[in-house]
């Protein structure tokens, strides 16, 4: 179980201080896949921070796995992985030396064997001796992902994993991270793809300034603002939206409408639109 | 607490060290301002400068050996640590990790050590191709132990609060710069005006510099030996306490 309550969290001097999140609540069951949207800026990966306890809350309160982030990291530390936005591998070492170094400050038993194991899963297994630098891109995502995955956390959090990742790759991910989801552990992912939410999460969080504008299913937030959405371009080549929640009443709004028009059934980027009045 | 929790920090600053040894520019740069003292002041200036009736080499040598092993061991880590806080973010994988701050600072610490003593060997290396001979007495190796362990705490120290990898440059112009120069490596510290001499004598590398020359255990000597497991114990508990609040 996750349980953040209150959370805040702000940086630099008194009088001068940014706010990065602002007073967040929520709860995530045990065996979720929660992804949590929201635009740059939002308070995402502050969250996380604070989460995997790297950042101290300036207020209120969170626990993950059931020990508090300011009482007990170490128990935390001890449960969780994580993939965090921005490479932290040791990019002189070789992908082995990276996961050994990991594994022994985890304590992991049988390492030798878990490293083979977590590097086939990302399909490393023969890059395992080259040096990170060498790798691409997508390569070091992935052995991050693998890094995380050795000490078979309870939960997991992945910060934009597959962030600048090719399509094909990406989709590896997907599946990795559904089957970390169906062995019953926790995910909470932070993403900029609407459609890496709605293809891997049972729960969404949508942040906007440091503040939670709506928590729900993938279902239950397309509910909460409408089902359907009629897209018109205007005379002066606007696009103009209407969320409808049924289909009858999108096509009542169709009707009153003219010039190009399509009705659709809506995404979470209508979602975010609508309560945020941005883009993701 | 697990006793070995430090070894993986340590291992991973041997694996990165193993491969920069193999590279030529390594050793070199090692060597390289050992080497450039050596000739300027025990071949060159140091022959007018008295010191005691013995030869300035001779002088001059232990006193190189606790500079470059200071210099190394706080270099090292100072450098590495503020790099890997800021730059690689590498840092996090570390306090991520359920080991205590301490095991952190330990295994930083013993790296760093390593390091200054790898430094260290290498100007004992040449003081043997220089003179022939150099001599190493018990108080040498305790005094060279105790220098990199509480450089390399220091270097820990300067690692977790410097604000960019600039900041550690100036830290090592106010604090390790002036005390390789006054701290007793080239010129005895009693030859320094009195004022100077009374803020040397608080310095650490000043304690070294007299504990390894020291053949027996005299007076001096324990107060020495005394200041520098001082400094050791207040840098290495200033430097876990510093992990310990490290937030992000």
């Amino acid at each position: 179980m996750i349980e953040v309550s209150e959370l805040r969290k702000s940086y630099g001097e008194k009088g001068r201080s940014i706010i990065a999140v602002d007073g967040l609540s929520f709860r995530i069951r045990p065996g979720t896949v929660f992804g949590l949207l929201g635009p740059n800026g939002a308070g995402k990966t502050t969250t996380i921070r604070v989460m995997t306890t790297l950042s101290d809350p300036s207020g209120g309160a969170c626990s993950v796995a059931g020990f508090d982030v300011t009482r007990d990291p170490a128990s935390i530390k001890e449960r969780i992985g994580v993939v965090p936005q921005e490479n932290n591998l040791d990019r002189e070492l070789s992908a082995y030396e990276n996961l050994l170094i990991y594994g022994l400050l985890h304590r992991v038993t049988g390492l030798r064997k878990k490293i083979s194991e977590v590097l086939s899963v990302v399909e490393l297994d023969e890059s395992r001796e080259r040096v990170v630098q060498d790798f691409s891109g997508g390569m070091k995502r992935r052995l991050l992902l693998a890094r995380a995955l050795l000490t078979d956390p309870e939960v997991l959090f992945l910060d934009e994993p597959t962030i600048g990742l090719d399509p094909q790759i990406r989709r590896h991910f997907w599946n990795v991270i559904r089957k970390i989801g169906m062995d019953g552990r926790t995910v909470v992912m932070t993403t900029h793809y609407i459609e890496e939410a709605e293809a891997l999460c049972d729960m969404v969080g949508i942040m906007s300034k440091g503040k939670m504008v709506a928590f729900d299913t993938v279902k239950g937030l397309k509910k909460l603002v409408g089902e359907y959405v009629v897209d018109t371009i205007t005379e002066d080549g606007r696009l103009e939206q209407f969320m409808c929640c049924d289909r009858r009443e999108a096509d009542s709004v169709a009707s009153g409408l003219q010039g190009r028009l399509t009705i659709r059934r809506s995404s979470l980027e209508d979602v975010f639109v609508k309560l945020t009045g941005a883009r993701i | 607490m697990n006793t070995m929790s430090w070894y993986p920090v340590f291992l991973r600053e041997m694996l990165l060290f193993r491969r920069k040894l193999f590279r030529v520019g390594y050793l070199f740069s090692a060597m390289v301002v050992p080497m450039i003292y050596l000739v300027t002041f025990g071949l060159g200036l140091g022959r007018t400068i008295d010191v005691g009736g013995m030869s300035y080499v001779a002088y001059l040598l232990p006193g190189l050996v606790a500079m470059s092993s200071m210099n190394n061991s706080y270099s090292w880590v100072s450098s590495a640590l503020t790099l890997n806080r800021h730059y690689f973010k590498t840092f996090q994988v570390f306090v991520l990790a359920p080991v205590s701050p301490s095991a952190i600072m330990l295994g930083e610490v013993f790296a760093g050590m390593v390091k200054g003593l790898f430094a260290s060997l290498l100007i004992i290396c040449t003081g043997f191709l220089f003179t022939g001979m150099f001599v190493t007495t018990l108080f040498f190796l305790v005094a060279l132990l105790l220098n990199c362990f509480l450089f390399a705490s220091l270097g820990v120290i300067t690692g977790m609060l410097a604000k960019s990898h600039e900041d550690t440059s100036t830290y090592n112009n106010f604090f390790i710069l002036p005390m390789a120069f006054f701290c007793g490596t080239f010129i005895p510290v009693d030859r320094l005006p009195a004022m100077l001499g009374t803020v040397v004598a608080m310095l650490p590398l000043t304690h070294t510099n007299i504990l390894i020359r020291k053949t027996a255990l005299d007076n001096e000597g324990v107060v020495s030996l005394s200041v520098l497991v001082c400094y050791a114990v207040v840098f290495f508990s200033i430097g876990s306490r510093l992990i310990r609040k490290y937030s992000e």
